[in-house]
Order: structure tokens, then C-alpha cells, then sequence
């Protein structure tokens, strides 16, 4: 253990090197320049960026590369808060409060709370790398699928808090969304469902398509068609730009208990980053001394999820550099940054490499700082973005939600599902139907089916398999508890919020 | 919450009831084609199943909602910013389905949107899309070497 | 959701088009490839590692890459086909994959209807087994396959892929019914891994690469590999040297649209030849981990003939294809 923070002492002796130094700034800068395109996500982000790094310096570029990444991620988070346009999953939850408090005037707050609890988010789970791989991820392999699909019940049972206050409303939009997570090629069975033989669906809906429709389009349509009633008055910054003492008091506790669900759910090699940032923003909104202003734009909403993300995102290094398994697109591309070397991660390269794996913790630690110092003077800035007039914000808007679907996939089907998805967010807002269920069904769904198939398949049809492995066992009795626990509690009271 | 004062029956409710009845029949109907190839697999038509008959329930009880009058109340709709934008998205999608490229669509887009949103300068801001639309192409193409949609505009770069 | 992406090289913007006229001088070449798959995964890679040494090694004057993404690939040869008919400088790049999605996904245009140029990479195919498991060598797991194929459960990719079709091919060379084996597909190697780690499924099978770091530090045993004669890369035999009849193998290859003329593939061929052995394009493969396996003209359109008929034959079987 010692000997790790020696390791991770000389590989930080290198990132902090003047030179290095401003390859992660340029490399953080251009990361977040292109993860600002919604539909563009990190791991995209790098691949598109990753021809630059070949031309440095092995230590350079992966510096750059780490810069590039956590810039990318910033980037998605950015626009996500400003004009309610998540450029990845990850960071839809961050959408959902974050983009109502930009709409009040806290748009600097919300963007300092995202970069704060990412790199607080970020340093405790690199800490947590650096002690915990080896233990961790035997416990990470050990999840079957009968496990994973326990979780997604626990999952399930949580994000009902992002159901408004109506249950039929919540469940509607739910149903809607698992719906169109059936779209596609079943992956189990090679079968196509709910396609109708039009090819451009055999891959299912796009999450991104489908936030970005739901979220920015449908919002645009919505303020748009409300114009004559409502004239909607945006101030870029009410109050201070910067977090007040109350802010911190607020985001602290959301900062480290997104990590705790972040990190090891990021370590399971199908945990994935959505899932830990939906409990978050679940747990933070049962948890606040604030209920009233979930749904006004609640910074602890913000806090949570984004340290959650950027936790994940440390939590997949546990795989990867200690079994070579790529487990996220960020983790692969991770990767790719490892084969620039040739150099292949897997269980020896700890022992084999040490310099290489310590010097990119290292440099993912830089990046992590050096996104904190350009971006929270770069708030202000961003902020206002909002302050353009009306009419071009929200035209701007359109122009980039259409062109980051473009540029992921240049089909005009997929232009048409988002606006079709526009269309329904509309619809939705105006009959009052709560937006995030239909995203959290897209997601989640899939991933339970599978995973109930898989385990049904290895065990021959016997459903005994969920209670027999005693991690499903326990998360599907916290899944029972949390379902029915609200009904003997009393606080019922507390769960109420409104979503626009 | 404000609920509307007189309970009377929202037709707009039954309508969203209808459609999600709809939804469970089409779900069902492409359900009834799917096999089970592999003998220890669940299959796929479990989940079809499952929301189906979930968005059945829902839509009954949508209905009841609809019935009993107590949906939310809503203000009156301006349907023209919403059919210009929509307009101008599908122009987008014809466009670029038909070789038009995409820079054109953009800058209708873009002045489309700004004037549902109240501003009375077309032409300019079909300028200004343009400028935006001609900036985003530079950047994906020769930066990021991504294809996009290109038409007579694009070839000019 | 979001997917392993990477890849991209220099930009190379090509001109309008100006299909059906080769010029004599192969350097004036303005090729367009197509990778039918969103940036960044394996078809993608290739079709950008061509760009760079097809424009490095002076072969052609630039080559332009699209991205046609969905359903397999079954979108981008569809336009293929009927787009871009007669254009001697469009390329797509496909692989065994396609072979396969285009039958399950009833795809209306087949691989006949386009110009095949020449297979360019391959990787073999791999079955491995949890370090500690029983099932030693391929005799073993043969026995085991027989004795019952539901007790045998198999870790790979998504349904009817390259690796649901070597587990079905390996049950039939074994001498059990290729429909009873219980294969349960998972979505990128990650998690395949994962699961066969974890001691969750008997078996795993997918490309070589995905295994090899576990495989070297003991913690997965390799069975075998689907080559025909044992690879320098790998310390055990063959599966089909283990007296299983077993040889599959997932290349890459690059094919042109219809209706060209023989001049044209010609200068498409001899293109590729020359990319095939430029010092670029070696460098690209090593720097990869991709095996040569350079076959054009008449071969490759053999081979392709053959695989689309295999494939069938085990996709009929397995249910996926309506004969």
C-alpha cells in the first residue's frame, strides 16, 4: 500500500512537469470545446481527438488524453445544466435540476457545484483505486447476471422518485419508455421488435436522441407555444455567481454520497455510470432539508449525480487496469490510450508496467485539477451564454441538438425520431407528464431483461437462482423494503415534488 | 397543483388514454411474431408482454383520470411557433434525405426557431444560421473528419 | 448506448464526385470508403487506417471516409447498392459479421450484388474456460457438449454473430444438435469476460484478443483457437488439430459497388494491392494487433461464395434464418 502512493507520488512528479502541465490544459480545453455538442459524450469526444495525442510524447500524451476525457465529460455537463441538452446519459440526471436552477439565475452555482463535486468526486475514487482494486474487484466479478438484475430492481424501486406526484403519470412515462427500449434487435435472440422492418430502428433508440428530443427540443416547442401568456424571462445570474456558504453547506454531503454510489458501482463490470447518478439523484431528493425546491432546481440535484458520474468513471479503472476488462465506452477508450503504447491492461500490467498505470492515475488526477482552475473562471463566461436574446438562444439550441444527432449518425431517420421525441416532450410538458421515467424505462429496461434472461438461461429455467446468490438476495429484499416502506412511513409528504 | 375547478370530462385525457391503448395493441401485435429459438431462454416476448399489458392498466387508468376530470388545468395553446419549428425540422430531415445538405436546413432552422420566438428579421438570421451552419461544418469536417450531409453549399468548402 | 469508439486519423477532404472516370495514373485515384458503423469501431478503424495509408504511401490522392451506421451494416450496403451503382471510386469496408446480419436482418440487398475487391484482416476465434474448470482441452468440452448441451453454458456476443456461430458449428463438429446449445449472448467483450471469470458460464468464445492478457496470466485456460493449424501467438493446438472439425474465422474486407467496369475494379484492385503491401499499411496492422490475411479478385469472391453458404446453413439451423 505504501509502495502504491510512492507509485502514485512519482507519476504525479512527472504529470506536474511545466510542459505536461500545458498539454492537459490544451487538452482539457479542446475536450470540453467538443463535449459542449450534445450527442458527442467523452468517450466519443477522445476518439475523435485521440489522433492528436499520437504525436507527443508517450508521458504528454496521455496527459492530454486524460485532459481531453474529463474535459469531454465537463463539456456533456455543461450543456446539460445550460440549455438542457445532456450530450451523454450520464449526465441526464444532471439535466433535470441543473438546467432549473440555470432558468433562476443559478446557472454559476450549479456549473461550480458540477466541477467541484466532480473533481472532490474524482480524487476520493482515484484514493479508492489506489487502496481498494485488488478487493474490490474479486466482488466485482463475483456479480452474475442474477445480481445485476437485483440491482436494476433496486434501481427501479428509487427513480420512482423522479415520478412527479402522480403515480399514474410517473408509471405512464415510464411504460412509454421501456416501450421504446423493446425498439430493435433483441440481443439475446437476434429478433427484431417493435421495428416494423424499417432498418434504421434494428439498433434502437439512441439515449441521447431521445434526451436531447425530450429535454431541449420539447422545451423549445413548449416555451415557444406559451409565448403569448408567459413571456419567459431568463436572467443569466440572480443572486451571486459564485456558490454562497448555504451552497456548500448543500453539496458536500451530495458530493461524497454520489462517490459512494458512483465508485463501486462503476467498479461492476456492467454497473455502468447511469445507474449510480439515478440513486443518487433519488437519495438526494428523499434526503434533503430542501424538498420545496426539487423541481425549482435544488442544488443538491446537481451535486449528487455529478459527483456519482465522475466516481463511475474512476470506478471502471478497477477492471480495467486490474483484469484488462474494458467496461464503459470511457473505459475502452481508456484503452486505446494504453495501445499507444503497446501495452495491453490486464492482471500483469500492475505488475509488469507500474509506471504507466501510476502516470495515468497521475494524469487523470491533473486533468481533474486542471478542469477545476480553468473552469470555474470560465463560469461566468458560460453563464452568459444564457444572456443571449430569447429568439437566438433557443434557435441556437435546435441548431446544435440536430447537429450533435447528425454528427453521431448522419441519417435522416434519426433527425426524424428527434423530432418526433420533441414532439412528445411537448406533449408531454403540456398534459403534464413527468420527462425523466421515459429516459430511466430506455435505459434500464433492456439492461433488466437481459440480465433476468441471462440468469434464467445459466440456471435452466430456475428462478430460485435470484435468491440463491446471496448478493441478489439481498438487493431484491432492499427493493421490497423501499417499495414498501414509504406506505407504512408517514412522511409521504416529503416525496411530493413537481416537474416541469 | 392547480386541478381544474369544474369536473367535466377531459377529451384530450381520453384521447392520451386511446393512444396508450393503441400502444399496448401494436406491442402485442408485433409480440405475436417473435419466437423462442433457444430452449433455456426466457425469450423475447416475456417484456413485450409485460408492457403491454402495463400500458393496458395505464391507459384504463388515465381514462378514469380523464373521466373524473382531474388533470391538471392548461392555458391556452399558440399552435404557430410549434408548426413553424416542426416545419422547419422536417425541412431539416428532407433536405438532407434528398442531397440538400445540411447547412441550408440549418440556417432555416435557425431562423425559423428565432422567428417562433418573436423576432422579425428572417433574413438575417437565416445569415446568421448560415454563419453557424458554415462554422460547425468546418469544425466536424476538418477537425473531427466526420461526414455530414453535404449539398451544393457544403461543396464549396 | 454509447459504444467503444475510436479511431481517427488526418482529415482528407475529397472533391464533388466525379464518378466512372479512372484516370490511367492510380495517384489521381479520389477514393471514398464507406465503413458501415458509427465511428469508432472495428469497420470504422479500418476504413480510417486504409484513408491513412491509401493518401501516406501516394496510392491514391485522397480518400474520404462515411459512416453509414445501423443494423449490422445492413443500412450502409443498401446504399451501397443503390446509390452509388457504377462508381469506381467508392469502396465499403465489411466483414464476416455482415455476412450473418444480412440474412437474420432479411435484408432485401445481398453481398452478390456488390463487387467483392479483397479481404484484407482476420482474427481467429477463441474458446477459453475459467482457470479452474474440469474441461482441459477441446476433446473435453466436445464430451461434455454430447453428454449434455444444456449443462455446457457458452459466453459470446449478441445472437447469431461470428461467435454464436463458431459455439454452434463447435457442437455440430462434435457430434451434438447445434439447436440445443446454450448460448447466452452478452453485450461487448467486457462483459463476456466478466461473467467467465466469475466461474458464471462454462465457456467463453470470442476473438483472440479479447482473452489473450487473461489467458497469459493464468486466470483463463485456452482451448483452443478456430485457426487451422496452431498460431505462433498461442501455446495450445488448434481446435481443429484437437480432432475437432472447426475452422471459422472473423476477417475484414473491402468490396465495391455494382455495375463497375472491369477497368475499374481492376484499378481498385491493384489499389488495394499495393496498400496491402506498402510499409504504411504494415505498420497500421502491427501497431493494431491485425492479422494479415491480403486475399483479392477471384479468391476473395470464392471465399465470400463460401462463407455466405456456410453461414446460412448454420443460421437455418439455429432459427434464426427461415430457409
Amino acid at each position: 500500500m505504501e509502495e502504491a502512493f510512492t507509485s502514485l507520488a512519482g507519476g504525479l512528479a512527472v504529470a506536474i512537469q511545466p510542459m505536461n502541465l500545458l498539454f492537459a490544459l490544451i487538452g482539457v480545453l479542446l475536450g470540453t470545446a467538443v463535449g459542449v455538442l450534445p450527442g458527442i459524450g467523452p468517450a466519443l469526444t477522445v476518439a475523435l481527438l485521440l489522433p492528436i495525442t499520437f504525436k507527443l510524447d508517450p508521458a504528454g500524451s496521455i496527459i492530454m488524453f486524460a485532459g481531453i476525457y474529463y474535459g469531454g465529460m465537463y463539456g456533456g455537463s455543461t450543456t446539460a445544466i445550460l440549455i438542457n441538452a445532456p450530450g451523454e446519459s450520464a449526465s441526464m440526471a444532471t439535466a433535470l435540476e441543473g438546467n432549473l436552477m440555470a432558468k433562476a439565475g443559478r446557472g454559476g452555482p450549479a456549473l461550480a457545484t458540477a466541477a467541484i463535486g466532480s473533481f472532490v468526486a474524482g480524487t476520493i475514487a482515484t484514493l479508492g483505486l489506489t487502496l481498494l482494486a485488488p478487493y474490490l474487484v474479486d466482488i466485482a466479478v463475483s456479480f452474475g447476471p442474477e445480481d445485476y438484475f437485483a440491482l436494476m430492481c433496486v434501481a427501479f424501486v428509487t427513480v420512482s422518485a423522479t415520478f412527479g406526484d402522480s403515480p399514474i403519470r410517473g408509471l405512464t412515462s415510464l411504460f412509454i419508455g421501456l416501450m421504446l427500449g423493446l425498439v430493435g434487435i433483441d440481443l439475446l435472440s437476434g429478433q427484431t421488435r417493435l421495428s416494423f422492418g424499417v432498418q434504421a430502428l434494428y439498433d434502437g433508440v439512441e439515449v441521447t436522441t431521445l434526451a436531447v428530443g425530450l429535454f431541449a427540443v420539447g422545451e423549445a416547442l413548449y416555451v415557444a407555444s406559451r409565448r403569448h401568456i408567459q413571456e419567459e424571462r431568463l436572467e443569466a445570474i440572480r443572486g451571486s455567481l459564485w456558490m454562497t456558504r448555504e451552497d456548500w453547506k448543500r453539496s458536500w454531503k451530495p458530493w461524497l454520497r454520489g462517490t459512494a454510489y458512483g465508485f463501486p458501482i462503476g467498479a461492476l463490470p456492467a454497473g455502468g455510470a447511469e445507474i449510480p447518478t439515478f440513486l443518487s439523484y433519488a437519495t438526494e431528493r428523499r434526503l434533503t432539508k430542501h424538498p420545496e425546491d426539487f423541481g425549482k432546481g435544488a442544488i443538491e440535484g446537481v451535486a449528487g449525480p455529478e459527483a456519482a458520474n465522475n466516481a463511475a468513471a474512476a470506478g471502471t479503472l478497477v477492471p480495467l487496469l486490474t483484469l484488462g476488462l474494458p467496461t464503459s465506452a470511457t473505459a475502452a477508450m481508456l484503452l486505446a490510450g494504453f495501445q499507444q503504447y503497446n501495452l495491453n491492461p490486464g492482471p500483469l500490467l500492475f505488475a509488469e508496467r507500474p509506471e504507466v498505470v501510476w502516470g495515468l492515475i497521475a494524469s487523470l488526477f491533473i486533468a481533474n485539477g486542471m478542469l477545476l482552475v480553468l473552469n470555474l473562471p470560465l463560469v461566468g463566461l458560460w453563464v452568459r451564454l444564457l444572456a443571449i436574446p430569447q429568439p437566438w438562444l433557443y434557435a441556437g439550441i435546435l441548431v446544435f441538438a440536430t447537429m450533435g444527432t447528425i454528427a453521431a449518425n448522419p441519417s435522416p431517420v434519426e433527425l426524424m425520431m428527434l423530432t418526433v421525441f420533441g414532439a412528445l416532450g411537448f406533449l408531454m410538458r403540456r398534459f403534464d407528464y413527468p420527462i425523466a421515467p421515459v429516459i430511466v424505462g430506455l435505459i434500464l429496461g433492456p439492461i433488466a431483461e437481459s440480465q433476468l434472461r441471462r440468469a434464467l438461461s445459466i440456471s435452466l429455467g430456475d428462478p430460485m437462482t435470484l435468491l440463491q446468490s446471496p448478493i441478489s438476495a439481498t438487493l431484491l429484499a432492499i427493493a421490497l423494503l423501499a417499495l414498501v416502506a414509504p406506505f407504512f412511513l408517514k412522511g409521504l409528504g416529503r416525496f411530493r415534488a413537481v416537474e416541469d | 397543483m392547480a386541478f381544474s375547478s369544474q369536473r367535466r370530462i377531459d377529451v384530450a385525457g381520453l384521447v392520451i388514454a386511446l393512444v396508450l391503448l393503441l400502444l399496448a395493441g401494436l406491442v402485442w401485435w408485433d409480440m405475436s411474431s417473435l419466437q423462442i429459438l433457444s430452449p433455456y431462454d426466457l425469450g423475447p416476448k416475456v417484456m413485450p408482454i409485460i408492457v403491454s399489458a402495463g400500458l393496458t392498466l395505464l391507459a384504463v387508468g388515465n381514462a378514469v383520470s380523464a373521466f373524473r376530470g382531474d388533470l391538471p388545468a392548461r392555458d391556452s395553446l399558440d399552435w404557430k411557433p410549434i408548426v413553424l419549428v416542426l416545419g422547419a425540422l422536417a425541412c431539416l430531415i428532407a433536405l438532407i434525405a434528398f442531397g440538400g445538405g445540411f447547412m441550408i436546413g440549418t440556417a432555416l432552422l435557425f431562423a425559423a426557431t428565432s422567428t417562433a420566438f418573436g423576432r422579425r428579421a428572417f433574413v438575417t438570421d437565416l445569415g446568421i444560421g448560415a454563419a453557424i451552419a458554415a462554422v460547425i461544418y468546418l469544425l466536424f469536417v476538418k477537425l473531427l473528419t466526420l461526414s455530414l450531409p453535404a449539398g451544393p453549399l457544403e461543396r464549396l468548402f | 448506448m454509447s459504444q467503444f469508439r475510436r479511431g481517427l486519423w488526418r482529415s482528407a477532404l475529397a472533391a464533388a464526385a466525379v464518378a466512372g472516370f479512372v484516370t490511367s495514373a492510380a495517384a489521381q485515384m479520389e477514393l471514398k470508403i464507406m465503413a458501415p458503423a458509427a465511428p469508432g469501431g472495428g469497420w470504422d478503424q479500418t476504413a480510417r487506417s486504409m484513408q491513412q495509408a491509401l493518401t501516406q504511401a501516394g496510392i491514391a490522392k485522397s480518400a474520404q471516409v462515411t459512416n453509414v451506421p445501423g443494423a449490422g451494416g445492413s443500412i450502409g450496403i443498401a446504399q451501397l447498392v443503390n446509390n452509388s451503382k457504377g462508381d469506381g471510386n467508392q469502396l465499403m469496408v465489411m466483414g464476416y459479421v455482415m455476412v450473418g446480419a444480412l440474412l437474420t436482418n432479411k435484408s432485401p440487398v445481398t453481398l452478390d450484388q456488390t463487387t467483392p475487391i479483397a479481404r484484407l484482416t482476420t482474427e481467429y476465434e477463441a474458446i477459453v474456460v475459467p482457470a479452474d474448470s474440469p474441461i482441459k482441452n477441446a476433446k473435453d468440452l466436445a464430451a461434455a457438449i454430447k453428454a449434455d448441451p444444456a449443462k455446457v453454458t457458452w459466453a459470446g456476443g449478441s445472437a447469431g454473430g461470428v461467435d454464436h456461430i463458431a459455439a454452434a458449428l463447435f457442437a455440430k463438429a462434435a457430434g451434438a444438435d447445434p439447436t440445443k446449445i446454450n448460448y447466452i449472448p452478452f453485450s461487448g467483450g467486457g462483459e463476456a469476460l466478466a461473467a467467465i471469470l466469475g466461474g458464471k458460464v462454462t465457456a467463453g468464445i470470442s476473438g483472440y484478443g479479447e482473452f489473450e492478457s487473461q489467458v497469459k496470466a493464468g486466470k483463463l485456460r485456452l482451448i483452443g483457437l478456430t485457426s487451422a493449424k496452431k498460431t505462433a501467438n498461442v501455446d495450445v493446438p488448434s481446435i481443429k488439430e484437437q480432432g475437432i472439425d472447426l475452422e471459422i474465422a472473423n476477417w475484414r474486407a473491402v468490396v465495391a459497388p455494382p455495375g463497375i467496369s472491369a477497368d475499374q475494379k481492376k484499378a481498385l484492385t491493384e489499389a488495394m494491392d499495393k496498400m496491402a503491401k506498402s510499409k504504411e499499411w504494415q505498420e497500421i496492422l502491427k501497431a493494431k494487433g491485425w492479422e494479415d490475411a491480403y486475399v483479392s479478385g477471384d479468391a476473395f469472391a470464392k471465399i465470400l461464395a463460401e462463407e455466405q453458404t456456410r453461414t446460412k446453413e448454420v443460421l437455418t439451423a439455429v432459427g434464426l434464418v427461415k430457409s
